[in-house]
């Protein structure tokens, strides 16, 4: 009965610390505040959230702890989000995948353009064009002739329906308007595998994911799609210098807040992006990953949102091309 | 001994798995079935599916020829009580919160047991809530809320 | 000598006393949250992944390595008391080793496991060491064709998993590869048997199926009739194996870690099928065959070797390739990511500290397992002293948080439940739960890499037997095939003619 008591008692106290903290603007935040992040633990998206919530944590003075809620393309975790309590105490850390969804499933449980509150961006992840270490071209020229003068011999790999991957192989098929034969792999790691031992051809994904094996020479690299030329890979020209302007693309991060969310919280939580944009142990590690954080101008509710509609507009038309859908 | 000799445990083991068989069968059919050489979403499955059902026939025509031992108990007390158990922590772990919700699926499951008394089941679920929410809460930091939005916070 | 000079800059970093300190806090970890009913290894390095963020590069590696390993020790431990599997592998432990705790050999299982895995990970360290490179080409050699073939083979194995009917075995893997195969449809994106419900299209959660067909359906048998007799079992007989134990586990042990150590490079999850190769292998050589399922010591001893010396070669393709092998080798890369080290080829390298230091640390967070859990053994046993109906609750409660912690989705909670009515069922049918569970997870891996292969080869099968890899496979499966169903099929005709006689 004393174990019965002391639960009682510890259960009524927690739960009056939690009502004392009710939802007031004001004061926010009082309590920690779950990030959501669509993905499964490890991954690239899970590491630059953890990095940029820690350094948000510090400014906001409340700790912001990561949940991961993986499935369906992201779009499991945008739903959570969407239907969460708008008290600025849920958010949403997705990438790309927040606009490529809304084409690429017909049915969402969620309106991407009006279930949300834009936070800001955070960082835009570059991707880079590679092919097997034997490929005879030398140049991203030479690859275009290459694939077009064998459009159903040439295999481009991809991580999967909604991935990064499988974006910048349906833009690289519609950039050279040539159709060239997909395989498709679940996940980066056996899709890499495959292209490490040649037996696919042609694969283009994040930085994150393809550095490393660029500097190791195990695959053959032809363009970056960022605007200037990466300081890790200095070597390797952008898409813009090897005649392919069309493929500029990045994988862009943003954070969101469920609509409804007051403003207030909205700017303090835009603040503390910057903030955390700026913390230079959050900057170092990004470089490591071949990215850089946003800068100041577009970690903001108005820079996201244009984001957001500009990319929707992008991708449906290359989506719809390929006629494939995830539902 | 019967003089219909039918093993009503194989007899049932080959029905449920023709009526799975079919049922895979059904809803691959609904797909795509494409040719084995550029294979459909619905071919592999179907091919399998049809697998099942040929299996559950040979399980059907043993059980007209070997007579195995009988069902036995079957545990209805415990199915009532165990299975809706991760059902009930599912659909209030997110709207009651952690500790609520653990408390009430473990006083759940409690009652599976014929030999379990009320008074040792409430002391062990609460016991097993402190600490469950001492290892993985407050311990291992897992994101949950402890208390959900249901309460009235 | 190279060789030497890189395991003595290893060992030197590894057994640092900050090093060695995490090293033996992420193996009691991983031990004590593994060992909880109806919690992994994925789903302990998932909650425990954040702890080891705050440490230095190679603290924190070193520590998750230790999680990982306790954890899978861990998850044997209750696969041998009470039947729940915490991941594929020590699916197939819970076989014999649950039967040997039921006879009240517990605390043997629980040892020979133990030593199983230690030697295991002894040999298969020292050839992550010397090999890590060349095992790697031969790696990079196995595409779409090979891996089909080598699930082909899995598969054909897995008859020997049943020790009942046949028939029922093969019937119980379809049924595993049709759930294998719930969810999205990678080649088209179409979902498949999901019944519309959208928290299924990345397919059923492995833990949430095992957990349901070992651990709830066996929670049920239980309760089946606890009024007439006393469930489990309250008689352990001595904590050790005896000298015939010892006898019979020393062959499987070095077969199960050879072959673990081979399938364990297979970056495209070959890991997965070592536990079960082995057992298969050990039954085939076994004089006495009828034991497997009543609790043969082999059936512990070898898949637990190959389960242990394929988790140290998983991390060949991570460390050489910078590629992860299985989902828990995935949350290493990103927590290596997150410390600043991105994986790649050139690891060893640029890192070698890191590197040497890491391989150094399994070795010594294997020997700190067996030291830290010969003495546990007899703690572990005592839990089966508890009497079920207050077991039960807790291992329900232990369950839910386990599954619901690895993705936040409640609908593997209803999948729990599911598979616990449909284990349960099943097993009242006199079904066996292994084969289903190899079915579940060898389907994805077959279909994907059959309809791969033939995207690579422009629709011509041969390419399964004109590849020398994979036409070597397939010969193998059918060398198996051959071995498992004649003498099965002279036994039955014998069976036949005796009882015309």
């Amino acid at each position: 009965m004393k174990i019965l008591n002391a639960v009682l008692g510890a259960t009524a106290l927690a739960a009056l610390s939690l009502f004392s903290a009710s939802a007031n603007a004001q004061g926010y935040p009082e309590r920690q505040i779950t990030m959501v992040v669509p993905f499964s633990a490890g991954g690239p998206t899970d590491t630059v959230t953890r990095l940029v919530a820690e350094s948000m944590s510090k400014d906001l003075g409340q700790q912001i702890i990561v949940e991961n809620v993986g499935g369906a393309g992201g779009t499991l975790g945008a739903a959570r989000v969407a239907n969460a309590e708008p008290d600025g105490y849920t958010l949403l850390l997705h990438h790309i995948g927040m606009a490529t969804s809304a084409t690429l499933y017909r049915k969402l449980p969620y309106d991407t353009l009006n279930a949300f509150e834009y936070v800001g961006l955070v960082t835009e992840v570059p991707m880079t064009l590679l092919a097997r270490k034997d490929m005879e071209a030398t140049d991203l020229k030479g690859l275009i002739d290459y694939a077009k003068a064998n459009q159903d011999k040439v295999t481009v790999a991809n991580a999967g329906i909604g991935a990064a991957s499988h974006l910048c192989g349906m833009l690289f098929m519609s950039a050279i308007e040539t159709s060239l034969v997909t395989v498709p792999y679940k996940g980066t790691g056996p899709a890499m595998t495959d292209l490490l031992g040649g037996q696919v051809d042609i694969m283009c994904d994040q930085t994150t994911n393809t550095t490393k094996q660029i500097q190791a020479g195990t695959v053959k690299a032809y363009a970056v799609t960022s605007p200037e030329r990466l300081d890790v890979l200095k070597d390797l020209p952008t898409v813009k210098e090897a005649g392919l302007p069309q493929m500029e693309v990045g994988i862009w991060h943003g954070i969101y807040a469920p609509k409804g969310t007051p403003k207030e919280a909205i700017d303090k939580l835009s603040k503390a992006l910057q903030v955390a944009l700026k913390d230079p142990n959050v900057a170092a590690r990004f470089v490591e990953l071949g990215t850089k954080p946003s800068p100041e101008a577009d970690a903001t509710p108005e820079a996201l949102k244009a984001k957001l509609e500009g990319e929707i507009a992008r991708w449906k038309p290359v989506i719809e091309a390929a006629g494939q859908y995830a539902d | 001994m019967n003089s219909l000799k039918f093993d009503t445990t194989n007899l049932i083991c080959g029905l449920l798995f023709m009526a799975i068989g079919i049922f895979f069968a059904y809803q691959s059919f609904e797909l795509d079935l494409g040719t084995a050489f550029r294979m459909g979403p619905g071919y592999f499955p179907f091919i399998l599916a049809c697998a099942l059902m040929l299996f559950g026939i040979i399980i059907l025509v043993q059980s007209a020829r070997v007579q195995g031992e009988p069902i036995g108990h079957i545990a209805w007390r415990g199915m009532l009580f165990i299975l809706p158990a991760p059902i009930l922590f599912g659909l209030t772990v997110r709207g009651l919160g952690f500790v609520p919700s653990l408390f009430m699926t473990a006083l759940f499951a409690c009652f599976a047991s014929g030999r379990m008394k009320p008074l040792t089941a409430i002391v062990l679920s609460v016991a097993l809530t402190i600490f469950c929410v001492l290892v993985f809460s407050y311990g291992l930091g897992l994101p949950f809320r402890r208390f959900g939005p249901w309460l009235g916070l | 000598m190279d060789l030497l000079n890189n395991l003595a800059l290893g060992f030197s970093t590894a057994s640092s006393l900050a090093n060695l300190f995490f090293c033996l806090i992420g193996v009691l970890l991983g031990t004590l949250i593994g060992v909880l009913p109806g919690i992994g290894p994925t789903a302990t390095i998932a909650m425990l992944l954040p702890i080891t963020f705050q440490l230095e590069p190679v603290s924190s590696l070193i520590m998750l390595a230790g999680i990982y390993y306790g954890a899978q020790y861990g998850g044997s431990t209750t696969a041998i008391l009470i039947n729940l599997p915490g991941e594929s592998s020590s699916a197939v432990t819970a076989i014999d080793g649950y039967q040997m705790a039921r006879k009240g050999k517990a605390g043997a299982a629980l040892a020979i496991a133990a030593l199983g895995s230690f030697f295991a990970g002894t040999v298969s360290t020292f050839l992550v060491a010397i090999f890590a490179p060349p095992l790697t080409e031969i790696a990079l050699q196995f595409g779409a064709a090979e891996y089909f073939s080598l699930m082909v083979v899995g598969l054909v194995s897995s008859i020997a998993l049943a020790h009942g009917s046949m028939v029922k075995a093969l019937a119980m893997v379809v049924l595993g590869l049709l759930l294998g195969l719930v969810g999205t449809d990678i080649y088209t994106g179409t979902p498949r048997f999901t019944l519309g419900i959208r928290e299924y299209s990345d397919g059923l959660n492995f833990v949430a199926v095992a957990v349901g067909v070992f651990g709830i359906a066996e929670i049920l048998r239980n309760l089946e009739n606890e009024k007439s007799r006393t469930v489990l079992m309250a008689k352990v007989s001595g904590l050790m194996p005896t000298k015939e134990d010892f006898k019979a586990m020393i062959a499987p042990v070095l077969r199960g870690t050879v072959i673990g150590s081979v399938l364990g490079i297979l970056p495209g999850g070959g890991a997965i099928l070592a536990a079960f190769a082995s057992y298969t292998i050990e039954k085939k050589v076994s004089k006495n065959p009828q034991e497997f399922g009543q609790g043969a010591v082999a059936g512990v001893a070898g898949p637990e070797s190959a389960n242990n010396a394929g988790a140290q070669t998983s991390f060949i393709p991570l460390l050489t390739l910078g590629i992860p092998a299985n989902p828990v080798m995935a949350l290493m890369i990103g927590a290596m990511i997150i410390q600043g080290i991105v994986p790649g080829p050139n690891v060893a390298t640029e890192q070698p500290a890191l590197f040497w230091g890491i391989i150094a640390s399994m070795w010594i967070g294997n020997l700190m397992l067996v030291v830290l859990n010969l003495p546990l053994i007899g703690l572990w046993v005592k839990l089966l002293t508890i009497p079920y109906y207050v077991l039960f609750p807790i291992i329900m409660a232990f369950c839910s948080i386990g599954v619901y912690s690895v993705n936040s989705n409640v609908y593997d909670l209803y999948s729990v439940a599911f598979f616990g009515l449909i284990g349960y069922v099943l097993s009242k049918l006199r079904c066996e739960p292994a084969p289903l569970l190899l079915g579940f997870v060898l389907g994805p891996l077959l279909e994907e890499n059959l309809r791969r292969a033939m995207i690579l080869s422009r629709g011509d099968p041969s390419t399964f037997v004109t590849r020398p890899i994979s036409a070597t496979l397939l010969f193998i499966a059918v060398v198996v095939l051959v071995i498992v169903f004649l003498p099965s099929v002279k036994a039955k005709r014998e069976a036949v003619f005796q009882e015309e006689d």
